[in-house]
């Protein structure tokens, strides 16, 4: 594969105390893509994040950051939304954005202008001068996200991003990310919510107990269940079921659902056709995200709940 | 862009935002105008006490029972002898009675006396007098028995005492006295003392903003820890610098209005190193004084969680500032004896003896010394206050101050 690398970890491992909380993940972020990373509450999401990010030291493993084995060197280049957000509730919005901007080596003057862009476009033009504490939750969410990208960063991480907003807000949200990404930015998040993975990601990992356990495009996870089959025959008769495959159940409309077999439908069709049952409805139904995460997260849910995430 | 000018470009983004904060909040202007405040509640207070010291005395007498061919000389003698009192520190009225038939009852029934304070009773041949006292006036009966032996010796030599008065020249000092240098070490140890103890401690609670707001987990991914702290310690000292400058001009205004006389008043300050050394020294020690002081107290009050765990640990701030001060307090005292070198070595203390020091010593070169090794402190204390943040805060997550981990592991 020739692609450059945005993120790379291998073997990260992460104790509190006696608590294993990361147990040897490995990861590899392309440049420029969208890259979930997936996993049931306290999987170590967020502390893998925050040891790709240098915030705390993984206690074996090595990673990197935009090429730096040191993250710190990468800090002016990388933009975070943490899942515990947090501002200065009496700076005002503007202030905020370009606070969190001249942090990471953005000039102030150049900083408030570009906040004043940023939230117009995201439909807070009104509350530039507003203080942060009397923004609601959203807005707020929106106001720190906006100073996670307003330097304009070659890597944005944000950690369970859609958390806390609104539907609308969570669209302006998707529509924000998918912008950097056509800007060039890669855009590594958490989440444990499929359907934003699933309309966002180019690439995704999938953490349970914390350890990687998938790692591929949402199709490839998807191919990690069967498809299924909704037969609905034009004329049901009683030996039906004989010419279906051993898995067929039957469904209250008159119908049969059963797994697709590798070789395709059409070598049980047409048994069923040559009998006269004959059809009247046929789907394909190819697994959604959220199965295929329940499937490879499988037993390791429960272990994950117990693990718990810590920060201050 | 490589490590430190990073860093410094982001403690000063920090020290910005602390500063700004700090400053333009109607909160700050209460503490900007505190010591009006105080100085306004202390001379209400002192006018009252000495209104009431006033109707006191206006009360208060010392009484003589002398014949009356010996009562004008001795009012004479009153006068001369009163002149020499400060204002604050003059003896009580005299009141000269004629003695009765019998001086010892007359001088009992006037201690008695109710509607009056009678501090001393003098009664009986001068040469031999008896003298009635109230409790706590020795100093009274020591006026009383000066007054009785000048009135005696006017009376011997015939109505008057010769009054003599020398030709006085003043001599300036062409170096600065022993007792000068004291009092400038000493203001100078005391000086700085006063405004870390008004000023450092309030660097103890920064952190819990950040921890509060949840903030820290921004800055942490941004800024090294070091840079953090370093960023609030000196936005806190901007602050203090602030305040320092904002009533050090008034102060200065204010002076300027006195009277060339009124110098006088402040006494016989005069630093072994001369004025303008003696102030630029102040000025960089009260800067190390704070910066060291507030260092040890943001990475203190970092391991904090709570509003009442910072308020606990005023307590021992407060200790150690008077500690510091008494130290070398000692230091400026006995500038060349032990106690003065571990003083100035010791890093807490460092920047009041040092400053003690530039006021009895005229050498420079120790200042050269001291002040490198006082800012090597403050940066091992910042150091070392956010690595025991990352380990006891941010990487654990429990927010465990390392003196309960230390009691854990106990």
């Amino acid at each position: 594969m020739t692609a450059t690398w945005a993120v790379t970890a291998e073997g990260l491992v992460k104790r509190f105390g006696e608590r294993p909380v990361v147990g040897g993940v490995d990861l590899r972020v392309p440049s420029g893509a969208i890259y979930g990373v997936l996993g049931p509450n306290g999987a170590g999401k967020t502390t893998t994040l925050r040891m790709l990010l240098g915030i705390i030291e993984p206690d074996a493993g090595h990673r990197t950051l935009l090429g730096e084995a040191v993250p710190r060197e990468a800090s002016d280049r990388v933009g975070y939304l943490p899942e515990e957000r947090g501002l200065y509730p009496t700076m005002k919005a503007r202030e905020a954005v370009a606070f969190l901007g001249a942090l990471r080596g953005l000039p102030l003057s150049e900083g408030r202008r570009r906040a004043t862009d940023l939230l117009d476009r995201v439909g807070l033009g009104h509350a530039v001068d507003e203080k942060i504490r009397k923004l609601s939750k959203g807005m707020a969410q929106l106001v720190q996200l906006l100073g996670a990208i307003v330097h304009q960063p070659e890597l944005i991480v944000l950690d369970e991003p859609f958390s806390g907003l609104d539907p609308v807000n969570q669209e302006k949200l998707e529509a924000l990310i998918v912008g950097e990404r056509d800007r060039g930015a890669t855009i590594l998040f958490s989440t444990h919510v499929m359907a934003h993975a699933e309309r966002l990601c180019d690439r995704l990992a999938i953490i349970a107990g914390g350890k990687r356990r998938f790692e591929g495009t949402v199709d490839e996870a998807r191919a990690t269940l069967p498809s299924r089959v909704h037969y609905l025959p034009r004329h049901p008769a009683p030996g039906i079921a004989a010419l279906l495959p051993a898995d067929a159940v039957p469904e209250g409309d008159g119908g049969w659902r059963f797994t697709l077999p590798d070789a395709g439908v059409e070598p049980v069709l047409l048994p069923l056709i040559a009998a006269g049952h004959g059809i009247a409805g046929l789907t394909i139904e190819r697994p959604s995200l959220h199965e295929a995460f329940v499937r490879i997260v499988g037993d390791h849910a429960g272990h994950d709940r117990s693990a718990g995430e810590n920060r201050a | 862009m490589s490590r430190l000018p990073r860093s410094l470009r982001q403690m000063l983004t920090i020290a910005r935002r602390d500063f700004v904060a700090t400053v333009f909040t109607p909160i700050f202007l209460l503490f900007l105008f505190a010591p009006a405040l105080m100085g306004s509640l202390s001379a209400l207070g002192g006018m009252s006490a000495a209104a009431m010291d006033d109707s006191t005395a206006d009360k208060s007498r010392i009484v003589a029972i002398v014949a009356p061919a010996t009562a004008d000389m001795m009012r004479r003698e009153d006068v001369r002898l009163r002149a020499l009192y400060r204002r604050d520190d003059t003896p009580s009225d005299l009141l000269i009675q004629s003695p009765g038939r019998d001086p010892a009852a007359q001088a009992r029934a006037l201690m008695a006396d109710r509607t009056r304070d009678v501090d001393a009773v003098l009664y009986g041949p001068l040469d031999r007098p008896q003298l009635l006292l109230a409790p706590r006036n020795r100093r009274t009966g020591d006026y009383m028995d000066a007054l009785a032996q000048a009135t005696l010796a006017a009376e011997r030599l015939g109505g008057d005492l010769p009054r003599v008065a020398a030709t006085r020249t003043v001599v300036e000092r062409r170096t600065t006295s022993i007792t000068g240098q004291h009092q400038a070490g000493f203001f100078a140890v005391f000086g700085i003392f006063f405004l870390t103890l008004f000023l450092a401690s309030q660097v103890v609670g920064t952190m819990a903003e950040e921890r509060n707001n949840k903030v820290i987990e921004v800055l942490a991914a941004a800024v090294p820890l070091e840079a953090v702290f370093g960023g609030k310690l000196i936005g806190m000292f901007g602050v203090a610098l602030l305040f320092v400058g904002f009533w050090g001009t008034i102060v200065t205004q204010v002076a300027s209005l006195l009277p060339p006389a009124a110098a006088g008043a402040i006494g016989d300050i005069a630093p072994a190193i001369g004025g303008p050394a003696f102030a630029l020294l102040f000025a960089a020690y009260f800067s190390m004084a704070y910066l060291l002081l507030g260092s040890v107290f943001l990475g203190l009050g970092a391991q904090a969680s709570t509003p009442r765990e910072i308020q606990m640990l005023s307590l021992p701030i407060t200790l150690i500032q008077v500690g510091m001060f008494v130290l070398a307090s000692a230091a400026a005292r006995r500038p060349d004896s032990w106690i003065a070198t571990v003083a100035e070595i010791f890093p807490l203390s460092s920047p009041f003896a040092m400053a003690g020091r530039a006021a009895n010593a005229p050498q420079v070169w120790p200042h050269l010394l001291a002040l490198p090794w006082q800012m090597l402190w403050v940066v091992l204390f910042v150091t070392v206050g956010a690595r025991l943040f990352r380990r006891g805060v941010l990487q654990s997550g429990s927010a465990t101050p390392f003196w309960r981990r230390a009691r854990k592991v106990g």
